[in-house]
């Protein structure tokens, strides 16, 4: 099944969710008296987000039909792609292995997602210098699509014989178990470049801390903030927030990504302009703009 | 300058040693009065609090155990001193877990330290009267969303198998509508964050949170926009909150040995950073 | 048995070794087992089984035969010439999620927090609220303008886009701080369980 087909079955089934759902609210809220909510297919207190979300989706549309057109859509380089580069790199001198670790969370989880799509990349160009590519995983659905990624990696660089299932292993479902685990791989298969990409919890710092320990250099990349700062200590390069989201668009010049990530420069932009009218008219006592972001 | 440079090159085993003496010595040491008076209570820690304070008795409060054993030393402070100002309050406790082994904690933190405590003993609390441990459900945030419409869906059973239905203190209670606050205490995913979108903004209810230390600054920015009502961070917080409520607990003792060693901590990157810009000066 | 692996586990510190090997496969062996239990019971159990076969009186409620379906359907990657089925439970998840989530990063972390980053740069009589008011607004917008991709960082812009990073990295010390606290309270809780629980010296 080609990626089309499975973007028209999620979005169905995204369609399909979110009518069930109001559905059951509008039927399940049987109110008992004296009820305080009031359910209904349109909520006209939050008309403000509905408006700013359709502009914004209006906006990703219009973006990915221009990319679809192959008209050029600019992104800056994202400085974390080269630190990736160069770590494979070094692993290749060193005929090492590289550890790519996708983060700790499911495929429901778009840092996963992205992180899927870096490491088809980089499977690519491992795959060209013949070392081993480890990725220890500890949700079970993630493992599916990871084989596919490096399998597509390997297949694009020609080399699907090179391909080695046995390197894509779940380890477990308990987060610290999958910490001490990976940690282990670092210490006895010494990779020579660890790769952090994805969503990560309190089990960051316990593994950026291994695997420098080991000597590798380390390029991690989360958008949980409050993890942030242990990679930004303890790797060599850190893709913070959403670059992690724009190196998956960089890399695969698909148009769904490139579309989202500039609508999202759009709704960064509008956000920018919100905040200085509103600031400023806030500071000469001039109060209803600010209202028009209240949401019952 | 070789003096510098051996200490940036210290065996990390001589500063893991450091640190443990800095947390176990003070372990046998009774804090003096005037270190615990030292203990902060930040604004989050007492908004929850008055928050509190000021419900009418009676008033159904729901608490989400949502965190395993490895975070006790923070959390279970936090459930602790929550449950003993509701129930000195005569709050009523709906108690419930989104993580296996939440409920399992709020069993714990009531069969260990409330249900023998000298002052609660006297309320002689009932079980499915004055709380109840609703035990735990697989779904995450569908299960907030499942909630909000109806709770006894979502939780058919107890956590001891009654049916939700049948438990008294569960029969005015269709969804949010008669819960004043839901406090979840979170050590990660799904916690505050999920409670404070699906259920908070969502349903209108009120959140509260107790967070660990390496949460609370990824949920801090939801207390500013009054998304949540207060909250709790780590052990620092769990003190807090223990010292405004006047129940002194585990958080307050190990409040010392905190304190030691985050001045060891401390002390250790001032020298290290000291060595590192000496030798580079030099160097250059 | 507590004491024993809690040692094990921080022999870590000192170096890898045999000891801290078994406690670490003991632990990835067991909780895999018991995430496997939770899992069936809490799940296939009381989410499937019983629903279709609910105890006396109890209606059956078969549209939950759905999410056993696709469950089966995500098994089916064990075939491989019928694996690509797993991919439809997999779309189900990711859309679903996506669906739900949508309307709560519209509103708790976009309108939300938008609405409380518009604020007065001058508070009359609060020098206090003033500066933290100009820091807000001003570290907002510095940070917003590093995750703007459509741009190169160059000239004035990048400046400003070199303070957004000032303004994160900031934020990140006082993470760490946190953290710090964090990791301590989590010894803390073993040293305590080690020194008062086992061996009863601390009261």
């Amino acid at each position: 099944m080609n990626n089309r087909k499975i973007s028209l079955v999620i979005l169905i089934s995204a369609i399909w969710l979110t009518l069930c759902s109001q559905i059951l609210l509008a039927q399940e809220a049987a109110p008992p008296t004296g009820t305080k909510f009031d359910y209904h297919w349109f909520d006209t207190n939050r008309l403000n987000v509905f408006i700013t979300l359709a502009i914004v989706f209006s906006a990703i549309l219009w973006f990915i039909a221009r990319a679809k057109k192959g008209k050029s859509l600019f992104i800056r380089r994202i400085a974390g792609l080269d630190a990736i580069e160069e770590a494979v790199g070094r692993a290749t001198e060193m005929g090492k292995s590289v550890l790519y670790i996708p983060g700790i969370h499911d495929m429901n989880d778009i840092q996963t997602v992205a992180s899927m799509i870096i490491l088809g990349n980089v499977a690519k160009t491992i795959a060209r210098y013949d070392i081993p590519l480890i990725v220890p995983i500890r949700q079970p659905f993630v493992v599916p699509v990871a084989e596919e990624a490096v399998r597509q990696g390997y297949l694009s660089a020609g080399r699907p014989d090179a391909f080695m299932k046995d390197n894509i292993r779940f380890i477990s479902d308990e987060q610290f178990a999958y910490a001490a685990a990976v940690n282990g791989i670092m210490l006895r298969e010494r990779p020579a470049a660890n790769l952090l990409l994805g969503s990560f919890y309190a089990e960051s710092l316990l593994l950026a801390e291994t695997g420098a320990s080991t000597g590798a250099i380390q390029v991690a990349g989360t958008a949980n903030i409050h993890q942030l700062p242990f990679f930004v200590v303890a790797c060599d390069y850190t893709l913070i927030g959403e670059e992690l989201f724009a190196a998956s668009a960089y890399l695969s010049r698909e148009p769904k990504l490139l579309g989202s990530l500039k609508g999202s420069d759009l709704a960064k932009a509008l956000i920018v302009l919100a905040i200085i009218i509103g600031t400023i008219l806030e500071t000469i006592g001039v109060k209803w703009f600010t209202k028009l972001f209240v949401v019952q | 300058m070789e003096f510098w440079q051996k200490l940036l090159a210290i065996d990390r085993r001589i500063i893991f040693i450091f640190v443990a003496f800095a947390i176990i010595v003070p372990l046998f040491i009774i804090a003096p009065p005037g270190f615990l008076k030292k203990i902060d209570v930040s604004l989050p820690v007492q908004s929850l609090y008055d928050y509190v304070e000021n419900l009418p008795p009676g008033s159904k409060i729901m608490i989400a155990f949502d965190y395993d054993p490895p975070t006790t030393p923070e959390l279970q402070p936090m459930a602790v001193s929550f449950l003993k100002h509701c129930f000195t309050k005569d709050l009523k406790v709906i108690m419930l877990g989104l993580w296996p082994q939440g409920p399992v904690q709020a069993q714990f933190a009531m069969e260990r330290e409330i249900l023998v405590d000298e002052k609660i003993k006297a309320k002689n609390l009932q079980y499915g009267i004055d709380y109840v441990n609703l035990g735990f459900q697989a779904g995450n945030e569908f299960v907030i969303l499942r909630m909000g419409t109806d709770i006894a869906a979502a939780f058919p059973v107890d956590y001891f198998g009654t049916r939700t239905k049948e438990i008294p203190l569960m029969k005015d209670v269709k969804n949010f509508d008669n819960i004043r606050l839901v406090y979840n205490i979170s050590a990660g995913y799904p916690g505050t964050y999920e409670w404070v979108i699906f259920a908070g903004d969502r349903f209108g209810v009120k959140i509260a949170g107790g967070n660990t230390a390496v949460q609370y600054p990824h949920n801090s920015p939801y207390v500013q926009t009054g998304q949540l009502v207060g909250l709790l961070g780590g052990m620092a917080g769990a003190a807090g909150y223990e010292k405004v409520s006047g129940y002194l607990g585990k958080a307050t003792k190990y409040m010392l040995s905190q304190a030691v060693s985050h001045a060891m901590v401390i002390f250790f990157i001032i020298l290290g950073n000291l060595a590192y810009f000496i030798t580079r000066g030099r160097k250059v | 048995m507590g004491a024993f692996l809690t040692l094990g586990i921080i022999s870590f510190l000192y170096k890898d070794n045999p000891w801290y090997k078994f406690c670490e496969a003991l632990f990835v062996g067991i909780s895999a087992g018991y995430w496997f239990c939770t899992v069936f019971w809490s799940q296939f159990v009381a989410k499937l089984w019983d629903n279709i076969y609910p105890t006396a009186g109890q209606p059956r409620q078969y549209v939950y035969l759905v999410g056993g379906i696709l469950g089966l359907m995500m098994l089916l990657r064990l075939v491989p010439k019928i694996g690509w089925f797993s991919r439809w439970p997999l779309a189900f998840v990711v859309g679903g999620t996506a669906g739900a989530y949508l309307i709560g990063y519209a509103l708790s972390n976009g309108m939300k927090q938008v609405k409380s980053t518009i604020l007065p740069l001058w508070v009359s009589g609060n020098l206090n609220a003033t500066v933290g008011n100009i820091i807000l607004v001003v570290g907002t917008f510095c940070g917003l303008i590093y995750f703007f991709f459509s741009k190169e960082q160059k000239g004035t812009y990048g400046k400003v886009a070199k303070l957004g990073i000032f303004f994160l990295m900031i934020t990140f010390g006082a993470s760490f701080g946190y953290t710090v606290m964090a990791r301590m309270s989590l010894l803390i809780g073993r040293m305590d369980f080690l020194f008062g629980t086992w061996l009863g010296l601390i009261k």
